[in-house]
């Protein structure tokens, strides 16, 4: 049972942390329709002319283009390679497991700055172009941790039972994958292919190495945030907001997948 | 092990061939690097040094960039403990609505940590939010500079990763039996022992677990410093950046990066020793 005393200040501390929290972004929005050039208060009345110069902006358009196609890509790749990878380890290797947990939580752990100079040294050295197919491949590698992370507590949660039975039942092994384990995986799989797109979407510092001359949106904004700042930026991070919430909004109603992972996790 | 779980086990194989080509193939490539004097496979004659690593540590420049990189990320990961502990503690014990709160909580972890250094762009610079309040209420005559200063850095990367520190804390303070906390009071301890002597030291796993989640990306932070950071808050990312960039080095810039890797993977098995490395995974909550 959860005490109910000695709650006042805590409470007070727990909204003050969410303003905290909050604010900085909230002020993104209202600047983002603000009409006058810089971030002064009072404000001086709203306006689209900021998300109409962002939608002139071919840079820009080409950023959420590459974004987009980045993300999709590395997600699919990176659910289907980390699907089979956690099953693979979950319900077929009982040694070394601890030592696979480890290997596998290296890229989650590392600064992404490690990964991101060893994947350039390693793409320059062996001669391939850099560019958007490039930060696919390091985006998988990375996202695929996460794809293994959000995977483990629902697979273990499976009895072989099942795949035993349909095997015994006259199905062949990849029968008895295809029908009876993959549906039941699967809306674990969407949670995860929306996770890592989240991942691939959000990553910046892999990307900055290994893009070359091409662009994406977090890039984007970082170089107009080395050299000053226009309200565009303000537009295009609410853009990214709205987007990034519908998403969580998806990966967090699909309940029964959420409280699966949670019953594992804590 | 039945033949069932051998076919399985099959499954693993295309993963891992692309996590050692795409993942370790490339540390070990710039472990090479860290170790030699040239450029790999031009033809060039490469001799084996650990001149690299020693001219972090002979050279002031990086000595100084090294240790400031340090006290930035433990400044950094010293406040998140210390802002996330109360919050962690609430949601795990006091309130009924945690679950909600902690998808709350994971929104601006959402959101990208460029768009949210932006903000803080806004909020501290010298005609930002801050300034202007501090001038209306006729406390400052000068704006405060704020931004381009270490401290917009450490404000800046603890905004960031404060929510890795809050997540593990909540996640073992749940698991805290609460009878303990009764026992200890019913012995007589004063409510404030109580909390010190159970709940604090047996929330140490989820601190532990929140300084890796905090520390390791924190020192290994890049754009931070270049957005918020001025010319004294060059920590060891843009030396790294700067020698694969301008200066051209890589057998240097390797064994920068190879000691950041070593570091961070020394923390890990560190933690995985103490705590058991499976702890991490349930410690994570999404």
């Amino acid at each position: 049972m959860k005490e109910k005393k000695g709650n006042i200040f805590l409470m007070i501390y727990t909204v003050l942390f969410f303003i905290y929290m909050f604010v900085p972004i909230i002020l993104i929005f209202i600047f983002a329709w603000n009409k006058g050039e810089g971030y002064n208060f009072p404000l001086q009345g709203a306006t689209w002319r900021w998300f109409i110069e962002l939608f002139k902006d071919g840079m820009a358009i080409k950023a959420i283009k590459n974004s987009i196609i980045i993300a999709v890509v590395s997600a699919t790749i990176s659910t289907l390679l980390g699907t089979a990878l956690t099953f693979g380890i979950i319900k077929g290797i009982s040694r070394y497991r601890a030592a696979f947990l480890t290997l596998l939580l290296l890229p989650v752990l590392m600064p992404s700055l490690t990964i991101a100079i060893s994947a350039l040294v390693f793409f320059r050295t062996i001669s391939i172009p850099l560019g958007i197919p490039v930060v696919i491949l390091s985006h998988v590698s990375i996202s695929m941790s996460y794809v293994f992370l959000i995977m483990m507590g629902r697979i273990e949660g499976i009895s072989l039972d099942i795949q035993e039975a349909a095997i015994d039942l006259g199905a062949t092994w990849s029968q008895s994958f295809k029908d009876v384990i993959f549906p039941v995986l699967l809306p674990a799989m969407l949670a995860g292919w929306l996770f890592s797109f989240m991942i691939s979407w959000n990553e910046f510092i892999v990307t900055y190495f290994l893009i070359g001359t091409e662009v994406t949106l977090p890039v984007y904004i970082f170089s107009q945030l080395r050299f000053g700042i226009s309200p565009k930026v303000n537009v295009i991070s609410v853009l990214i907001t709205v987007f990034t919430l519908i998403i969580i909004l998806i990966l967090y109603s699909s309940t029964s997948i959420y409280k699966k992972i949670r019953a594992k996790i804590i | 092990m039945s033949t069932l779980a051998k076919r399985n086990r099959n499954l693993i194989y295309p993963a891992l061939v692309w996590f050692f080509i795409f993942f370790i193939l490339p540390l070990s490539i710039i472990f090479i690097y860290s170790l030699t004097t040239d450029y790999l496979f031009t033809g060039k004659q490469v001799t084996f040094t650990l001149g690299n690593f020693l001219n972090i540590f002979q050279k002031k420049h990086y000595l100084i960039i090294l240790l400031r990189s340090l006290k930035i990320s433990l400044i950094t990961t010293i406040f998140s403990i210390i802002f996330s502990y109360p919050i962690a503690y609430f949601l795990a014990k006091r309130t009924r609505f945690d679950k909600a709160l902690i998808i709350l909580l994971m929104i601006p972890f959402w959101i990208n940590y460029l768009i949210r250094i932006f903000a803080w762009k806004l909020i501290l610079s010298e005609n930002g939010i801050i300034n202007q309040m501090l001038a209306g209420l006729h406390v400052i005559q000068e704006p405060l500079k704020m931004l381009y200063t270490q401290t917009a850095v450490i404000l800046g990367l603890i905004y960031t990763y404060t929510p890795m520190m809050v997540l593990p804390l909540y996640a073992t303070i749940l698991k805290i039996d609460d009878s303990l906390v009764e026992a200890a009071r019913d012995l007589g301890a004063s409510p404030i022992q109580a909390f010190f002597d159970v709940i604090f030291k047996l929330s140490f796993t989820g601190i532990f677990a929140g300084t890796l989640l905090v520390f390791i990306p924190a020192l290994g932070s890049f754009a931070i410093p270049i957005i918020l950071g001025g010319t004294d808050s060059v920590m060891i990312g843009n030396m790294i950046e700067n020698q694969f960039y301008h200066v051209g080095d890589w057998n240097f810039g390797s064994a920068f990066t190879i000691s950041l890797a070593v570091l961070s993977i020394v923390l890990v098995l560190f933690y995985s020793r103490i705590f058991g490395i499976e702890s991490i995974y349930r410690n994570r909550e999404f």
